[in-house]
C-alpha cells in the first residue's frame, strides 16, 4: 500500500432540512481499494460527489487534499481534471446514443472539421472492452438495448477510459452477475497493481471481504471509528459501527403454518417478441400458499422477472398459460386489474420503472392506492392522506426532511422503503418483490425481512426474487430455481444448499 | 438546484441579505410569470392610457377567455407529454355546428349540447382512440385532425358564414352579470382565495413545513392587487358571462389536478408513464378522458366565441392551437412532462391576450406582433429547459 493520495477532512455538507455530512475525515492511499460503508442515507455517495464537483466548493465546508495540495472543484469537469473519476450509483448514460458515444461522451473524437470520427472512436471503445474481458456488448449497441447489469458496466468503462488516478464506484455491482463481478474485481485488481488509489460503496459484506483493502463506516453523517485494515475487524463489529447496535439475526425467520392454496400458475409461456418462436419463460407451473415466503433464485436474465411480469399483467411479450387466484382462473390485462384483485409487484429497476422521479414522496408512495384516502368524488382528504403517510415513514423508519420533498434526493434505500410503503398500502393478498434489498443496508434488509415476516403472519402469500443465494435461503420456506426460462426445481427450505442452487441455475444440473 | 450554494452560510450584509428581500427575490424566481404579468400590463398602462381603463380590462378579460378555456385542457395534456394540435379547428367546427343547428331551428341549449357532444366528444374519443389504442403519436393523429375538422367546417358552411338571430344565444358569449351582483360575487370570491392561502398556510405549519411569513404577506398582498384590479375592471359593465364560464373551467381544473385522484394519475402518467402504468393506473383510460375533456373544452370555446360574434365563420379559431400551448409554455409547464399548474396557464393565456391587446392598441403591425409572440414563446421555453438543466 502506498502514500496518501486523498484526504478529506471535516467535510460539512447541508440540504435543505438535513445535514447529511457532518465533519468527516478520511484518507486512502494509492494501490488500495478503500471501503466507504454505511447504512441507507449515511451521506455516502453524498461525500463522493462533494469529492466529485457535483456539490461544488464552496456549497460545502471543510477541505479536499489530493496528493498533500488543497484542491478546490467549481465543478465536475475541474474534478475530473485533477484525476478523480466516478461511477455514480444511479446510472447517467443516454439511451439513445452507442456505447461508445457515451464513453466518450464529453470527449468526441473529431477531425479537424468538427465532425466525428466514428472509426476512431469505435476502435477506441472495442479496445477499452477487450482490455475488460467485457464481449457481451459491442462498442455500437445502443444503450436502451442493454440489460441494466451491462449498462453498469458502460459506466465503469467510461469512468476508467478517463485514466484517473482516484476512482470512485458507489454501489457498482448492484446490478451485476457474478460473472460481471469477477470480472470487475479482476480489473480493480489490475488498478491496484497501478496503483490507482480506490474508494468503493457497497453493501455487499462478502464482496468487500474479497477486495477491500481497508474499511470507514459512515453513520448520519459522521466516520465512526478510524479506517481500519478489512482483516482487522469481524463482520459483527463493523455490522455494529453501521447501525450503532448489535444485529444478532441477519436473517430473522418467522414460523408459519403454511395454509391454503392462494395462487397457482399453470403452463405459463411468455413469447420473446424480439426473437419469434423464443421463449422468454417456458411452460412454467408453480403454487403459492399463504403463510410461506417462496423464493425465486436463478441467474440474471433466467426469466424471473419475465415470469412476475407476466402474472402481474404486464409480460414482455405475449403470454399464454393459466393463473388461478384462489383457485378462480384469472387474466390480468394489465397491472391495473393485478391490483384490483391484491397482488402487488415490487419492480426490479427502481429509478427507471419504479420510480416517479421529480415528484414528491407523498405521491410516489400513494398512487397506486389513492382510493383509501379518496371520497366517492375522488376527492382527496389530505389529512387523512398525510397522516397514513407519516405512519408508513415511521414504520418502516424512512429518512426524510418531510412528505414533500421530492422522491430524487432520498437516498436509495430510502427510495426502496417509500415504494415497499406503496405497495403495502394496496394490502396485498399477494406481494411479489424482485430484488428488493438491492442496494439496502444491513440494518434495513433486516427491517425489511421482519416486514415480510409479519406479512406472511398477517395472511399475505409473499413471493420475493433474489440473486443473493443467502437471502433467498435464509428466508424463503420454498425456493424456485430458474434456467433459462424455466422452473427446474423446487426445493424445500431444508434441502436448499448454495451448491445445489447454483448447480440447478448454471443449468449443470436438470 | 444542485448548483446554488447555500446561502445560510454567507454573513447577512445588509439589504440584499435580509428576510424580507430575500422572500421577495424567491418570490420573483417562483412567480417569474406572474410578475412579467405585471410587468407587461404595467408597461403598456404607461404607454398608452386607454389600456388601464375598465372598458379595455374588461375586453382583455372576455379576449382571453376563449384561448384560456382551451388552454386548461392542453395543460392536461401537455402534462401526460402529449399534444393536442386540433383544438383551433375544433373551434371552427363547433362554431359552424351550433349555428347551423339553431339555423335549421334546433332549441338553443339542444344545439349546444349536440355541438358539445358531436364536435368535442366524438373527436376526442377519435383521436385517444389512436393515441391510446394504437399508440400512434399525438402530434400526428391532432395534426391530421386540425386539418379534417377544419375541412369538415368549411364543407359544412360552403365556405360562408353562418349568422345568428336568437338573442338568447348572443348571451353566452356577450352577456354581463350586473355590477352590483359581479361586485358581490368578486368580493366573495377573493375572500374565499385569502382565506383558503390562510388554512393551508395552517396545514402546512402542522406538518412541520416551515413557512415564512414575508412570502405569505407577498401571497395575500399579490391577490388583493388582483382582486383590486379585478375590481375596478367588472364597474364597466360588471362581470361577462364568458369569463364567469372561464373562472368555473379554470377552477374546476386546478381543483381536479390539486386534490383529487385523476389530477394525483395525471402527474404520474407525466412524470413516468410506465411506472405509473406498473402502479395501476390504466394509462388507456386516462389518454381517452384527456383527449375527450380538451376537444369538448375546445368545442365549448367555439360556442362561446359564436355566440360573442353573433355568428360563426369556418376560418374561426385559426392557430388557436399555438396559443393555447404558448400559455401553458408560459405558464410553466413543462414539454418534458408531469410538472403544470392551470393558474400559471392562466397567468401565461392573459400574458398572451395582454400583448395582443397592448399591441394592438399600440398599433404594432399585425407582422411585428407575429414575431414577438413566438419570441417569447421560445424564450419561455428555454427558461424551462434552463431550470431543468439547474436541477438536474
Ligand atoms: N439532492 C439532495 N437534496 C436534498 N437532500 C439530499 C440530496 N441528496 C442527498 N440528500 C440527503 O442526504 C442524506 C445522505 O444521502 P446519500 O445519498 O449520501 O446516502 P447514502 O449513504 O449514499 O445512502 P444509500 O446507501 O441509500 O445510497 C440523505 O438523508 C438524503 O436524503
Ligand atoms: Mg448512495
Amino acid at each position: 500500500m502506498g502514500e496518501v493520495v486523498l484526504e478529506m477532512k471535516n467535510i460539512i455538507k447541508d440540504f435543505p432540512g438535513v445535514r447529511a455530512l457532518n465533519d468527516v475525515n478520511f484518507e486512502a492511499r494509492s494501490g488500495e481499494l478503500l471501503a466507504l460503508m454505511g447504512e441507507n442515507g449515511a451521506g455516502k455517495s453524498t461525500l463522493m460527489k462533494v469529492l466529485s464537483g457535483v456539490w461544488p466548493y464552496p456549497s460545502y465546508q471543510g477541505d479536499i487534499y489530493l496528493r498533500g495540495e488543497l484542491k478546490r472543484f467549481y465543478n465536475t469537469k475541474e474534478a475530473e481534471a485533477a484525476g478523480i473519476a466516478i461511477i455514480y450509483q444511479e446510472l447517467n448514460l443516454i439511451p439513445d446514443l452507442t456505447v461508445a458515444e457515451n464513453i466518450f461522451l464529453d470527449r468526441q473524437m473529431t477531425n479537424a472539421f468538427g465532425a466525428i470520427n466514428w472509426g476512431k472512436l469505435f476502435a477506441e471503445t472495442q479496445r477499452l472492452l477487450d482490455e475488460l474481458n467485457i464481449t457481451d456488448f459491442k462498442p455500437t449497441d445502443k444503450v436502451k438495448d442493454l440489460t441494466v447489469g451491462k449498462q453498469q458496466l458502460v459506466e465503469i468503462a467510461k469512468a476508467l477510459s478517463k485514466k484517473a488516478d482516484v476512482l470512485v464506484f458507489d454501489e457498482p455491482t448492484s446490478a451485476l452477475t457474478d460473472k460481471e463481478v469477477a470480472a470487475l474485481f479482476e480489473i480493480i485488481r489490475k488498478l491496484k497493481r497501478q496503483g490507482v488509489c480506490m474508494s468503493y460503496i457497497s453493501h455487499k459484506m462478502e464482496e468487500l471481504q474479497q477486495i477491500a483493502d481497508r474499511v470507514v463506516v459512515l453513520r448520519d453523517g459522521k466516520t465512526i471509528g478510524d479506517v481500519t485494515p478489512i482483516a482487522e475487524i469481524t463482520l459483527d463489529q463493523l455490522i455494529s459501527r453501521m447501525v450503532g447496535r448489535d444485529v444478532k439475526d441477519m436473517f430473522p425467520k418467522g414460523q408459519f403454518q403454511r395454509g391454503e392454496k392462494v395462487l397457482e400458475v399453470k403452463n405459463f409461456d411468455i413469447d420473446n417478441p424480439d426473437l419469434p418462436g423464443q421463449k422468454k419463460v417456458k411452460n412454467a407451473c408453480f403454487c403459492a400458499y399463504k403463510g410461506e415466503i417462496l423464493g425465486i433464485s436463478g441467474l440474471m436474465g433466467s426469466g424471473r422477472t419475465e415470469l412476475v411480469s407476466g402474472i402481474f399483467g404486464a409480460p414482455p411479450g405475449p403470454a399464454h398459460g393459466e393463473i388461478y387466484l384462489d383457485d378462480k382462473l384469472v387474466r390480468f390485462r394489465s397491472p391495473h386489474a393485478a391490483i384490483e384483485h391484491g397482488i402487488g409487484l415490487v419492480t426490479e429497476d427502481r429509478k427507471r420503472i419504479g420510480l416517479i422521479l421529480g415528484q414528491s414522496i407523498i405521491q410516489n408512495m400513494m398512487i397506486s392506492s389513492l382510493e383509501t384516502v379518496t371520497n366517492v368524488l375522488g376527492i382527496i382528504n389530505q389529512a387523512k392522506e398525510r397522516n397514513l403517510a407519516q405512519d408508513y415513514v415511521k414504520r418502516l423508519s424512512i429518512k426524510t426532511p418531510g412528505l414533500d420533498v421530492k422522491i430524487d434526493t432520498l437516498s436509495g434505500g430510502n427510495q426502496q422503503k417509500v415504494i415497499l410503503a406503496k405497495w403495502l398500502n394496496i394490502k396485498p393478498k399477494v406481494l411479489i418483490l424482485d430484488e428488493p434489498t438491492r442496494g439496502i443496508d444491513v440494518g434495513a434488509k433486516v427491517e425489511i425481512y421482519n416486514l415480510l415476516n409479519k406479512l406472511v403472519e398477517e395472511g399475505v402469500t409473499v413471493i420475493i426474487i433474489s440473486s443473493e443465494l443467502p437471502e433467498v435461503m435464509g428466508i424463503s420456506d420454498r425456493i424456485l430455481v430458474m434456467c433459462e426460462g424455466e422452473i427446474v426445481a423446487e426445493l424445500t427450505r431444508e434441502q436448499a444448499t448454495k451448491e445445489l442452487i447454483m448447480a440447478y441455475a448454471t443449468g449443470s444440473q436438470k | 438546484m444542485a448548483n446554488t450554494a447555500p446561502t445560510t452560510e454567507q454573513p447577512a450584509t445588509g439589504f440584499l441579505q435580509s428576510e424580507g428581500m430575500r422572500a421577495f427575490l424567491k418570490f420573483l424566481k417562483d412567480n417569474g410569470t406572474l410578475v412579467a404579468l405585471i410587468a407587461l400590463m404595467f408597461i403598456f398602462s404607461l404607454w398608452d392610457e386607454a389600456f388601464f381603463t375598465p372598458r379595455n380590462l374588461t375586453n382583455l378579460a372576455r379576449q382571453t377567455t376563449i384561448v384560456g378555456i382551451i388552454a386548461v385542457g392542453m395543460t392536461l395534456v401537455i402534462i401526460i407529454n402529449g399534444i393536442d394540435l386540433s383544438v383551433g379547428s375544433i373551434v371552427g367546427l363547433a362554431a359552424i355546428v351550433v349555428t347551423l343547428l339553431m339555423q335549421s331551428g334546433v332549441n338553443i341549449w339542444a344545439a349546444i349540447l349536440i355541438t358539445l357532444l358531436l364536435t368535442g366528444v366524438l373527436i376526442g374519443l377519435w383521436n385517444a382512440l389512436w393515441i391510446a389504442h394504437y399508440n400512434i403519436p399525438p402530434f400526428i393523429i391532432t395534426l391530421g385532425m386540425m386539418t379534417i375538422a377544419r375541412g369538415i367546417a368549411l364543407t359544412l358552411s360552403d365556405g360562408g358564414s353562418v349568422p345568428v338571430t336568437d338573442p338568447v344565444f348572443g348571451e353566452i358569449g356577450g352577456g354581463f352579470f350586473s355590477v352590483m351582483v359581479s361586485t358581490i360575487m368578486v368580493l366573495l370570491i377573493f375572500a374565499y382565495l385569502l382565506f383558503s392561502q390562510y388554512r393551508d398556510l395552517k396545514q402546512k405549519q402542522q406538518y412541520g413545513v416551515t413557512v415564512k411569513q414575508q412570502e405569505l404577506i407577498t401571497t395575500g398582498v399579490v391577490t388583493l392587487l388582483a382582486g383590486a384590479i379585478v375590481l375596478y375592471a367588472f364597474s364597466y359593465r360588471g362581470l361577462p358571462y364568458p369569463v364567469a364560464i372561464f373562472a368555473v373551467i379554470a377552477f374546476i381544473g386546478s381543483f381536479t389536478l390539486q386534490h383529487t385522484k385523476f389530477g394525483r394519475r395525471i402527474y404520474a402518467m407525466g412524470g413516468n408513464e410506465e411506472a405509473a402504468r406498473l402502479s395501476g393506473i390504466s394509462i388507456k383510460r386516462m389518454k381517452i378522458a384527456i383527449y375527450c375533456i380538451i376537444t369538448t373544452l375546445s368545442a365549448l370555446a367555439g360556442i362561446m366565441l359564436a355566440s360573442r360574434l353573433n355568428g360563426a365563420s369556418p376560418n374561426l379559431g385559426n392557430m388557436f392551437e399555438l396559443d393555447a400551448i404558448s400559455a401553458v409554455i408560459i405558464g410553466g409547464t413543462s414539454f418534458s412532462g408531469g410538472v403544470g399548474t392551470i393558474i400559471g396557464t392562466v397567468i401565461g393565456a392573459f400574458i398572451i391576450s395582454v400583448l395582443n391587446n397592448g399591441m394592438s392598441l399600440l398599433e404594432v403591425p399585425t407582422f411585428y406582433q407575429l414575431i414577438i409572440k413566438g419570441g417569447i414563446i421560445i424564450l419561455a421555453v428555454w427558461f424551462d429547459v434552463l431550470s431543468k438543466k439547474k436541477r438536474g
